[in-house]
């Protein structure tokens, strides 16, 4: 995409909309309206909703760069009228479109996000409007929880479900960790997905459920490793998220307090092997540190995982003498080493030790190996 | 109009259609416009004996006779808009959007546009048609353009899709013949013919300046006149009326010569006015 061919009002917009907007927008195509296609004037635009993303177009016309962008929605959301026409004589009401200053870099931004919150009540509409007795239930045990989002799938070859994203837990992930660098705000949800019935049944099967975080999250806590408590039969959601969050809670609490056994045990390194060169300090996944035996100086990459110190650290050893001749001069590493003692009832100290004891014979090996992939370039 | 009233088909004549095409091929950018028409009843003419419950609705059929475009987006903004609907020989009966590489739906802006016309009650619009063009992704396809008609229903407040129907010459349209005059409106300006002084041309439905303009082109030759083209005076009135042809041809061209250096002028001013637009919008 050549940034220079889109008229710079458009640009300043669309930028600002990028960098500012607390959902992560994305730009998944930019074209030409014009004849000549000159100027790249309209755009997809993909807006999370839902734990989903949803598409629309965003038309500007480059000839006439003073007007307001129009939109297009997507096919499934022909009845959605975010700015119904008032009748001749009644007073409009005011939205992001009027006196459409072109000018001004946030427009762009303020008409999305007053659109996504229309799109997000025109979907709750839909939704109530389901004549499934089980759905409404659920919807009005619901109603206290805030935030919850919900979207009415429905089209030609697919079964008519109710997709609710429920966000999870009241407490700020973000401010949890100590030094965090997230700049989004960190959230768990719960995806549930309900087929819609219309007639009422007894024995409701249970809903698809599904738990979803934000992608960076990872590096504090796995949800994949998170076992859902299991759906009982005749079960509704407002017994069930109390549960799950109560699980969840304490997982994530554990997790947070293992950051710190983690930095101990960084910390514990430093006394056989010195000052780390690099380690990472929000989290204590990774350290590295420099090391030598005679004239032999190589680095020791510890990889601490999350389950730590249930599961052992990944230790890597990488000269720094040693270089492939071929393959950019690459420093000659060592596999995966995970072989030394281990056990997590020892305490930090005592680990650091034994890897330390351990690396004294086995840093011999990684030389002889690494002197034979240099012999081998010859 | 019955708004309960779901209309057949829409049928517009090969000429008003491609005539609509070539103008949106050749705008700069996305346009729209009105369109004139009728709505007709078309009662049904059982041919067979057969007693069979045919239903009681005639067919409505619509029928795209003319349209309306501005180069622009802008044609709703034009402050000549009652007075261009109102003077239009066939009512009003919906409007046309064209848009480059755009999905073939209607836009937001297009559907409040739909709702707020068909609402207006100056219009009578319960059943606004509406005309959707745009061009395919890819380039390098066959066909350049797509459209589609659809029936804008006040009632559920959605866009119906109709088939558009295109009258063309053929044993098949036969019925058609004389059903159409295809035309395209000229744009309404505030033109003034030089002479002519045509400010009174709206009131009077231009019969007085049909008179001056008699006056100015025949040079005072009356019609009753052309009587004595027989008999003895008949050669020195061919000699006259030869003249007078000469001159009225003379006249002609010079008009055609004004006619194509005002429409050079027209066409630098709105290049002008595109470079202005394009130095406001900080592209050179």
């Amino acid at each position: 995409m050549a940034v220079d061919s889109i008229p710079p009002i458009i640009l300043t917009q669309l930028n600002y909309l990028l960098t500012h907007s607390p959902y992560s927008i994305k730009v998944e195509q930019m074209w030409s309206g014009s004849k000549n296609h000159a100027y790249l004037d309209r755009f997809t635009l993909l807006i999370p909703f839902c734990l989903d993303y949803i598409k629309w177009d965003v038309i500007y016309n480059a000839q006439f760069p003073l007007l307001p962008p129009d939109v297009i929605f997507g096919p499934e959301d022909e009845t959605f009228r975010p700015f119904p026409a008032g009748r001749e004589g009644e007073i409009k009401a005011k939205n992001s479109l009027s006196d459409w200053n072109c000018k001004d870099p946030t427009r762009l931004l303020l008409l999305i996000h007053e659109l996504r919150s229309l799109y997000m009540a025109y979907q709750k509409k839909r939704v109530g409007e389901v004549d499934d007795e089980r759905l409404k239930f659920e919807i009005n045990t619901m109603y206290s929880r805030e935030g919850i989002e919900m979207y009415m799938s429905s089209g030609v070859d697919k079964p008519e479900e109710v997709k609710f994203a429920v966000p999870l837990l009241e407490m700020d992930l973000n401010k949890m960790v100590a030094g965090s660098t997230w700049r989004h705000q960190q959230k768990i949800y719960l995806q549930v997905i309900y087929p819609v019935s219309r007639k009422y049944l007894a024995m409701a099967s249970a809903p698809r459920l599904k738990l979803i975080s934000s992608p960076e999250l990872k590096a504090l806590f796995s949800i994949d490793e998170f076992r859902l408590p299991s759906w009982l039969e005749g079960m509704c959601m407002a017994e069930y998220l109390p549960t799950l969050e109560e699980m969840l809670e304490s997982q994530i609490r554990d997790a947070v307090s293992s950051i710190e056994v983690r930095r101990k045990f960084i910390t514990a390194l430093a006394i056989p092997f010195g000052r780390p060169l690099e380690a990472d300090p929000v989290f204590c996944r990774k350290a590295t540190f420099l090391a030598c035996s005679g004239v032999f100086t190589f680095l020791v990459h510890f990889t601490l995982p999350l389950q730590f110190p249930r599961q052992q650290p990944a230790v890597v050893l990488q000269s720094s003498q040693h270089f492939h001749s071929h393959s950019g001069n690459a420093p000659i590493k060592s596999a995966i080493l995970q072989d030394y003692p281990w056990s997590p009832r020892w305490d930090v100290s005592q680990m650091a030790e034994r890897i330390s004891d351990y690396l004294v014979d086995e840093c011999l090996n990684f030389k002889k190996h690494c002197n034979e992939v240099l012999v081998q370039q010859r | 109009m019955d708004d309960l009233s779901s209309l057949h088909k829409i049928q517009i004549s090969g000429p008003t259609l491609a005539s609509l095409l070539h103008r949106f091929s050749s705008a700069p950018a996305d346009f729209d416009g009105l369109l004139f028409g009728r709505i007709s009843h078309l009662t049904p003419s059982p041919l067979s004996d057969d007693p069979s419950p045919s239903d009681d609705h005639p067919t409505l059929i619509a029928t795209v006779t003319s349209f309306f475009s501005s180069p622009s987006p802008t044609t709703f903004h034009s402050p000549s808009l009652h007075h261009l609907i109102s003077s239009s020989p066939d009512p009003l009966i919906g409007w046309f959007s064209g848009r480059r590489k755009t999905p073939l739906r209607p836009s937001m802006r297009e559907s409040s546009l739909t709702l707020s016309l068909s609402s207006d009650p100056t219009f009578n619009l319960t059943n606004c048609l509406f005309i959707l063009l745009t061009t395919p992704f890819q380039d390098q396809l066959i066909h350049t353009h797509e459209y589609k008609a659809f029936q804008f229903r006040s009632s559920t407040g959605l866009f119906e899709p109709k088939t558009l129907d295109v009258v063309n010459l053929g044993p098949a349209f036969r019925g058609h013949y004389g059903s159409f005059t295809p035309n395209s409106r000229f744009p309404d300006l505030p033109f003034e013919v030089k002479g002519l002084g045509s400010e009174s041309m709206v009131e009077d439905e231009g019969k007085v300046e049909s008179d001056k303009f008699g006056l100015v082109c025949d040079e005072g030759f009356n019609v009753g006149r052309l009587k004595s083209l027989m008999g003895s005076e008949a050669a020195g009135y061919t000699a006259e009326l030869e003249e007078l042809y000469g001159n009225m041809i003379k006249k002609m061209n010079g008009l055609a010569r004004v006619v194509e250096q005002s429409s050079a002028r027209l066409l630098e001013q709105e290049k002008h006015n595109m470079k202005l637009r394009c130095k406001v919008a900080g592209i050179e």
